[in-house]
């Protein structure tokens, strides 16, 4: 098999473009690879492919600050070239923020990335005031009960939310920041949490920030 | 004049919006390739009547923003349809339809272009004028109100849309655009008036203003300044003018979503039925050098994973089998695809089909159009049955295990034998297909059959015809399904219903126009989409304005009768057309004046063009 290597991309997702369903953001990835000319790899078969994988979806209308790909190459590129090579190409809202090749033995984003972090804001002019206390006390009640396409899912607080939300106030606005664990039987809506402990007349614009990989109770970023 | 102030950008109000509908990413703007727009004095917003995943595919629109942002002080923009649950949510929160690139409100632009690219989008024109503000007639808009123009396919019949535009443009828009902004700036630039502004255009060669022109007996009578005829404006040479390189590559997923390059313009193979193939003669191709380069630089400006070369009869181009040999090379293990659609079986070589068959492998379809040799001579489709079997062997053999075949019910002459006669073609063909095809792989073989039903078209040799009544439509089609082998075979059908609109919009006069607009009011609009369309809703809305639809629809012409159209000069000689009409009746067929002689259509006379074939000649 010929050599390959795994360039890994962080990317965002901002601004407008936060309104992009997972499926628009690859293929506009994709394309971006191609407009920037990287040598990447193409999957034999009928059907050749980019060899191109991602980490886990971001909903529509919600934002990310470190998102993550991995693109196969066939030659060896300097990541900071490759990068500035993507950013001559693409967007400002949906761009390269690092990338750096990593092992090809490595898991796949998608198995590695485990924990995500959010910043919920909150907005309409909600105050500080009594949010920490509601959200504690919601905390406290230790399950929340989703239904999604019919089916009740009940998530254990302390079990999906691995660190206890934070209520901050940046400039005039206050937001909440938590982070969700990730497994395969799916992860709590930041959004849907907010609503159940604040009542779903809050409105809220949801950005990931941060996507980590847990390694012995440690997290890391996975570049 | 006076000085107006910058137009609101409505974003703010627009994105809250958001969160409650379908495919945000068809209104949020900001794809690669996007233009911001400069700050200018003239603003004019394209407007594609559909929704923007299938207005996105639209070239023409791009060629024409191309070549109108060539123009100092004119701003471009893009608008498309808002989908229902968008348009509810814009009229809720009381926003006005906004322009993509820069938010703007669509009725703050000095001109706003509509493409008509077929009859069933005609209420979703209505839908969009309302949503920006624009008064709906023509005859209610007032001096601050944009100037409301089409061009495109549908206005060779302009009629059923004219009351709803203040100009129409016949034909290449390249030129004619470029002009009809200069005369609109010209004359508001003195300080003229919106009724001056239409008696300028008026004087501008491919310019249709309705509202000069008055009902009288026999057709409609031309106000002084205003031409009896108004004739298609056609470009010369195709190589003149850039085609769009950097087009805007959405994030949503949008029919025809590659790069497309123009390979060549025109078809005068001389099918009687077929609109396109007659308004857009002369045939004029594009050099193998000029496709390559543009297909190669668009590729690597845009990302795609495809690239197709589009016209009206591809595998008629002089030098196509050059351009796939070259693209090939170039495209050799990046896994970038080459479509080519609307191939002939008869130009659909052994090569062409190895050349074709290297790369990834993208859809194959053929049209007969009809079953027997002698209905195939009627409507001039020089195509046989022998053509079309050696065809799908060299396609089957070349690896692939789908072909998809268009048929029509319902052309002039048709018996049921010609109807049944489609069902044994699709089984020989699938017979074909399956002897080309290894052993192992014959269960994959399936052969896709879509049905639909004939619609009469201005400036065709069948434009006297009249449709056949859907009842009989109906009843052919069981004629049809009992004739059609099952195995393998995928059947797919036109509503004949719909046909029957299509036939009354584009057969129809001008007093066809109210039926829209009740039709509209009463909630028709996405009339193309399967689940939106009301065959009910149309039937009342005609009835409830006195128009009696079936007459439109069924009713041939007497040759010689003026015509709902006579008004649009296309450049085909009416005795061409007569004599294409009769010819047809006796089964004759016309040879392609481009691999023979002179037809005597007309066109390249009365238009000052001529055919151009890159290659010199074409090889039949």
């Amino acid at each position: 098999m010929a050599e390959s290597f795994t360039l890994r991309v962080c990317f965002r997702k901002m601004g407008r473009l936060r309104h992009l369903s997972h499926l628009e953001v690859a293929r506009a990835c994709e394309r971006a690879a191609r407009r920037a000319a990287l040598p990447y790899a193409v999957s034999a078969g009928f059907t050749p492919r980019m060899r191109i994988a991602f980490g886990p979806a971001l909903p529509v209308g919600t934002a990310g600050e470190r998102e993550y790909m991995d693109l196969v190459l066939t030659r060896f590129l300097p990541p900071a070239e490759a990068c500035a090579a993507l950013a001559s190409v693409t967007v400002e809202e949906l761009s390269p923020v690092a990338c750096a090749y990593v092992s090809g033995k490595e898991r796949s984003l998608a198995a590695a990335l485990t924990i995500a972090e959010y910043d919920v804001h909150l907005e309409g002019g909600i105050s500080h005031e009594g949010l920490e206390r509601r959200i504690h006390a919601f905390m406290r009640t230790g399950t929340l009960s989703v239904e999604h396409k019919g089916k009740q899912k009940v998530y254990d607080l302390a079990e999906a939310l691995p660190k206890e939300p934070m209520v901050v106030s940046c400039e005039d606005r206050v937001l909440i920041r938590m982070a969700v664990r990730m497994s395969e039987r799916g992860s709590l809506r930041p959004d849907v949490f907010v609503a159940a402990a604040l009542g779903p007349e809050v409105h809220v614009a949801v950005t990931r920030t941060d996507l980590l990989i847990e390694d012995q109770g440690v997290w890391r970023r996975p570049l | 004049m006076y000085e107006a102030a910058a137009p609101e950008d409505l974003w703010s109000r627009v994105e809250p919006l958001l969160a409650r509908v379908e495919r945000p990413a068809r209104y949020i703007d900001r794809e690669w390739g996007a233009v911001v727009p400069p700050a200018a004095d003239y603003r004019v917003a394209l407007m594609y009547p559909d929704a923007y995943e299938v207005g996105m595919a639209n070239q023409a629109l791009q060629v024409l923003a191309g070549r109108l942002s060539t123009l100092p002080e004119v701003a471009v923009e893009r608008v498309f349809v808002p989908w229902t649950d968008m348009a509810a949510a814009l009229r809720q929160a009381d926003v006005p339809l906004f322009t993509l690139e820069s938010c703007v409100p669509v009725a703050s632009c000095d001109l706003l272009g509509v493409t008509l690219p077929y009859e069933l989008t005609y209420t979703n024109v209505l839908e969009a004028l309302d949503l920006a503000r624009i008064p709906l007639r023509a005859s209610d808009r007032r001096e601050g109100d944009p100037l409301v123009v089409a061009g495109g396919p549908s206005v060779h019949n302009p009629e059923p849309m004219a009351p709803f535009f203040d100009a129409m443009l016949i034909g290449d828009g390249e030129d004619a655009v470029i002009e009809l902004v200069d005369t609109h700036r010209a004359v508001t630039g003195r300080g003229g008036s919106r009724s001056e502004v239409l008696q300028a255009l008026a004087e501008v060669s491919g310019v249709y203003v309705p509202s000069l022109y008055e009902r009288a007996k026999g057709g409609l009578r031309p106000r002084a300044g205003a031409p009896a005829r108004v004739r298609r404006r056609v470009v010369a040479d195709l190589s003149a003018y850039e085609s769009p390189i950097c087009p805007v590559v959405p994030y949503a997923d949008v029919v025809h979503d590659r790069v497309t390059v123009e390979v060549l313009r025109g078809c005068s193979r001389g099918c009687r039925f077929c609109q396109a193939g007659m308004v857009y003669r002369p045939v004029r191709e594009r050099r193998a050098d000029d496709v390559v380069r543009d297909a190669i630089a668009s590729l690597r400006c845009t990302g795609y994973e495809e690239v197709s070369l589009t016209s009206l009869s591809t595998a008629d181009h002089s030098q196509l089998e050059e351009v796939l040999r070259r693209l090939t090379r170039r495209l050799e293990g990046t896994g970038i695809a080459i479509s080519v659609p609307s191939l002939r079986v008869d130009s659909f070589t052994l090569s062409l089909a190895r050349l074709l068959g290297e790369g990834r492998k993208s859809g194959l379809t053929f049209a007969p159009e009809a079953g027997s040799q002698r209905l195939r001579d009627v409507i001039n489709k020089n195509v046989t049955e022998d053509e079309l079997l050696a065809t799908t062997r060299a396609a089957f053999a070349s690896g692939w295990r789908r072909v998809k075949l268009y048929f029509m019910l319902g052309l002039p002459t048709e018996t049921d034998e010609d109807v049944a006669a489609i069902g044994g073609l699709v089984a020989r063909v699938m017979q074909a297909a399956r002897e080309a095809t290894p052993k192992d792989e014959r269960g994959a073989v399936r052969v896709a059959v879509s049905v639909s039903t004939f619609v009469p078209k201005a400036h065709t040799p069948f434009q006297w015809a009249g449709q056949l009544p859907t009842a009989e439509v109906l009843r052919r089609q069981r004629v049809l399904r009992d004739s059609m082998p099952r195995k393998g075979v995928e059947l797919s059908w036109h509503d004949a219903e719909v046909s029957f609109l299509e036939a009354v919009l584009a057969r129809g006069d001008r007093r066809v126009a109210d039926g829209i607009e009740a039709a509209w009011r009463s909630g028709a609009v996405f009339d193309a989409w399967t689940e939106r369309f009301s065959h009910s809703r149309w039937r009342e809305a005609f009835a409830a304005v006195g128009i009696e639809p079936s007459a439109i629809a069924f009713e041939p012409f007497e040759p010689g009768a003026t015509l709902p159209w006579a008004h649009i000069d296309s450049g085909l000689a009416e005795p061409f057309l007569l004599l294409e009409w009769e010819r047809a009746q006796a089964g004759h067929t016309t040879p392609d004046c481009t691999f023979e002689a002179c037809t005597g259509c007309g066109v390249c006379g009365a238009l000052g063009a001529d055919i151009v074939l890159a290659g010199g000649e074409r090889h039949g």
